[in-house]
């Protein structure tokens, strides 16, 4: 035992001792590696930065046919607009609302759930699961959107249950309330299966030596997740954490588009969908840049706040 | 070795992403700038009808355009839009050398996208334009000031069945309209077909021993016992009334709802002509308030399903289709579908096409009746031969529009493009059963007129309607379109079309046909959010119905009253 647990650190330190002392050596050995990078670094420059010059059309009264070199400048109208827009106070609280739910729940469902799955001894049946739970994912929202409006129909399989056991129909998609507890269970069913692979990839990889000598120490299988595999997991929890917080404006249009109507517009529209009808339907391109620009800020200062808060309380660095 | 493995894996990876890219710019056909368009003086009119002579130019002449390719346009080996039996029929035939100054692949409004790109770069325009679709790139086509009112050459040069097309409906110039002049020549579709009827089912309505209802009260008789006498028979509290679904809005164009609204005298979501002659939007008059009222109550008894604000039309459809609801409310053609789904599932069950019914003064009302146009052809000022695209309009309307028996084109346009002989002398369109037959081909025919200037080569407004209301009345279909509508319709699809046409008078069309106004790009959202909401929280008694005035009053404040300013203005400016 001991001599496993010392073994890695002498080699942890000689490392970085020979990486200061001869840099140009290192990037001799590692330039087919740095090279492998190059793809990826170009596709990421084309497709995420170079775009990112469109968002002059944000302070321009874009028209398609007169280009961006074309259109008028106009400043921080479109910002003042969107601000000043009757419905806006509304809409970005339902955003909040509805992806913070989303967020909370989707960290703890999944979390939760790995831990289950791993307590389980029958590898196949894990499989299964697993890959049960995963499926979902990779269904379009265009499809869940219709099967879901059929199951929660007044006729629909939920309601007609309801009704068996003695219960009054619920209007599901039809009342703002349910409509925002449909839309965060449906998301939760939809993804938590992707993040439960991530969590029982953490899992595996917690070395098996801090569960013998945990037993050894006689800790009950209860101890021994609260005390090794929840603490082991944490750090990953806080990287899923934190680049969900950088979505915290993103209420998830395609699901919502899919299911809203005009009954639940007070609890359920939210910032895309509202740009939706607003830039792409009335063709107000500047606008919906200068929306799509907020959301991006906002984004950035949550993920820069929660990276610090991570670092604070859980020690833990992503970059 | 390893090093070598994994450099050459990363020069893969960077020819993919050089090819990926290099893609892009192989299709573009380089498009010669500018157009051939006259270096000469215009020539005198005389001139060009001297060299019009029998229908034919006898000296051939240039007809330049530009064009986008659609999905539906498919090419025999060899052949392309610019040289395909199209070009070269309307080169022998009339005289008429059509050449493309640019084509591309109209995907994602490619061909849109490359219009307006010409005209914000000042180029020079082809002899025509040709477009369908949005009618702010429309706008800015007749705005560039490089084409020419088409007025007197309409009334010059087109023949009888292209005028009778056009006078059908006068407003079809509204939209291109400038201060009296006629700036584009529309593009005739089929007329009627958007207009609705009431659909019930029959074998309900006969097991019921009720008869069809004519207002608004007996259809509400009809729907109580729909709803509450177990019209299917399977001894379950199952059936609705009527099939409706208003999630995108409280005129549909099917599982319709309007009627209603039509009935108490306006239809919601679009500008009609009020009394006084000004346009109003239909969705504030005070008539929709009591429509609402019913429709409220029409939901409380269970006439129309719960979850009628979450159904579009086609979802809506379904409650017909799954046997569920006995009324519906859309076009004549809804026997070729959604229809044939009812018969699969509730095999037996008969439905037919009832007058859209009255309300309580009599007034009825449904959507439709709009001008019979789609896409509009645009004359260049310059031209040499500005007449030459009536010609050629002419030309189809004549010879292909619809074909006499015994005619040239009685069986299609090309043999081996759009039809083939069979040994017996039977004509057949099946490409994938008989490849020797349609050299060149796979699978599917190249119906030219896809090929044409004027996208389906010539279609007369009234002939879906005349054909059908003939065919009802029982008369043998004689002509090869008559026969074609005849074999491939259903009976109730006919009868419908009769039953469209017997109410004729009934329909409101949508009076503001010009493009997005300014006040509707910045408004139109938060005003259609607004008469949304409230509509469907009236009907659903969330809100009491006399939050209906506030509505109308927010709707007015919001930018609404700007809105019919606006619309006004432009109504006055081309009516």
């Amino acid at each position: 035992m001991d001599s496993a647990l010392n073994k890695p650190l002498p080699q942890a330190e000689e490392q970085p001792q020979k990486r200061e002392a001869k840099p140009r050596e290192k990037l001799s050995r590692t330039w087919p590696l740095h090279l492998m990078l190059l793809p990826a670094a170009i596709v990421t420059f084309i497709f995420a930065y170079v775009p990112m010059s469109g968002l002059i059309m944000a302070f321009q009264d874009f028209k398609p046919y007169d280009g961006i070199s074309g259109s008028k400048f106009v400043g921080l109208e479109h910002f003042r607009f969107m601000f000043e827009y009757p419905d806006s106070k509304q809409v970005i609280w339902n955003t909040l609302i509805i992806s913070g739910l989303k967020i909370v729940f989707g960290l703890i469902v999944p979390f939760t759930f790995a831990i289950l799955l791993n307590e389980v001894r029958k590898m196949l049946f894990k499989r299964v699961v697993q890959t049960l739970v995963y499926l979902p994912h990779f269904i379009s929202w265009v499809i869940l959107g219709a099967i879901l409006t059929d199951m929660l129909g007044n006729k629909g399989i939920v309601n007609q249950t309801l009704s068996a056991l003695g219960m009054s129909n619920v209007f599901w998609l039809g009342d703002g309330d349910w409509f925002r507890f449909t839309v965060v269970v449906s998301d939760i069913w939809q993804n938590f299966g992707f993040n439960t692979i991530v969590f029982l990839a953490a899992l595996s990889g917690v070395n098996p030596s801090l569960y013998e000598a945990a037993e050894v120490d006689g800790a009950t299988r209860w101890k021994q997740t609260l005390h090794i595999t929840i603490p082991s997991m944490i750090p990953i929890g806080v990287v899923v954490g934190t680049l969900s917080l950088g979505n915290i404006l993103n209420g998830g249009f395609d699901q919502i588009f899919n299911l809203y109507n005009s009954l639940v517009y007070d609890k359920g529209d939210i910032i895309d969908t509202f740009v939706y009808r607003t830039a792409i339907l009335n063709g107000q391109y500047s606008f919906g840049t200068a929306v799509g620009f907020f959301k991006s800020i906002i984004g950035l200062i949550m993920i820069v706040f929660s990276y610090r808060v991570a670092y604070k309380f859980a020690g833990y660095r992503i970059f | 070795m390893k090093k070598w493995l994994s450099l050459l894996l990363i020069l893969t990876f960077m020819l993919a992403i050089a090819a990926c890219s290099g893609n892009n710019n192989g299709n573009n056909n380089a498009g010669t700038t500018g157009g051939n368009a006259s270096n000469t003086p215009k020539e005198t009119e005389a001139a060009a009808e001297e060299n019009f002579k029998d229908g034919k130019y006898t000296t051939p002449i240039t007809l330049s355009t530009v064009w986008g390719l659609n999905q539906s346009s498919v090419f025999k080996v060899g052949e392309t839009i610019e040289d395909n039996v199209h070009t070269r029929l309307i080169k022998e035939r009339l005289g008429i050398d059509i050449k493309y100054d640019w084509v591309i692949t109209n995907t994602n409004d490619a061909y849109k996208t490359k219009l307006r790109l010409m005209l914000s770069s000042g180029e020079k325009m082809p002899d025509i334009v040709v477009f369908r679709g949005d009618l702010e790139t429309v706008n800015m086509l007749i705005d560039s000031g490089q084409f020419m009112p088409v007025g007197d050459l309409v009334d010059k040069y087109a023949n009888e069945t292209y005028k009778a097309g056009l006078d059908l409906d006068p407003t079809i110039w509204l939209p291109i309209s400038r201060g009296g002049e006629k700036m584009a020549l529309p593009v005739l579709d089929y007329a009627y077909n958007g207009d609705h009827v009431m659909w019930i089912r029959q074998d309900w309505l006969d097991k019921l021993q009720l008869k069809a209802p004519t207002t608004i009260a007996e259809m509400e008789t009809v729907m109580d016992a729909f709803t509450n006498q177990d019209p299917d028979g399977d001894g379950k509290k199952n059936t609705i009334g009527l099939a409706t679904g208003f999630k995108n809005g409280f005129a549909n164009w099917m599982t319709d709802i309007g009627f209603l609204f039509g009935a108490y005298g306006t239809i919601p979501g679009q500008w009609n002509l009020a009394a006084d002659g000004t346009l109003e939007h239909g969705s504030i008059n005070h008539a929709a308030k009591k429509a609402l009222t019913k429709l409220n109550e029409w939901l409380n008894k269970g006439y129309i399903s719960q979850d009628s604000a979450l159904f579009d039309e086609v979802k809506g459809s379904e409650l017909f289709t799954k046997g569920e609801a006995g009324i519906v409310f859309g076009p004549n053609w809804l026997p070729a579908w959604p229809f044939p789904d009812l018969k699969n599932n509730v095999p037996g069950a008969t439905y037919k096409a009832y007058p859209v019914p009255a309300g309580p003064d009599g007034t009825i009302g449904s959507q439709g009746g709009n001008p019979p146009s789609n896409g509009y052809i645009f004359v260049n000022k310059d031209s040499k031969n500005p007449e030459a695209i009536l010609h050629y309009y002419n030309w189809f309307f004549d010879n292909i529009a619809n074909p006499q028996p015994g005619s040239e084109f009685e069986k299609g346009f090309a043999e081996g493009y759009d039809y083939a002989t069979l040994p017996d002398g039977s004509i057949t369109a099946d490409a994938a059963k008989y490849p020797d037959l349609f050299p060149g081909l796979k699978d599917q025919t190249a119906p030219p007129l896809y090929y044409t200037l004027t996208y389906e080569g010539a279609r007369i407004p009234t002939l879906y309607a005349d054909t059908h209301i003939k065919l009802a009345g029982g008369a043998e279909p004689t002509t090869p379109y008559e026969k074609q509508e005849f074999n491939t319709r259903l009976k109730e699809n006919t009868d419908a079309m009769k039953v469209v046409m017997d109410q004729v008078e009934i329909r409101k069309k949508n009076y503001y046909m010009g493009p997005l106004t300014e006040t509707m790009q910045s408004k139109n959202e938060l005003l259609n959010k607004l008469l949304n909401e409230t509509y469907s929280k009236i009907v659903y008694g969330q809100q009491p119905v006399d939050t209906f005035d506030e509505m109308v009053e927010n709707w007015k404040k919001s930018g609404g009253e700007q809105i019919t300013k606006e619309v006004n203005d432009w109504y006055n400016s081309v009516k």
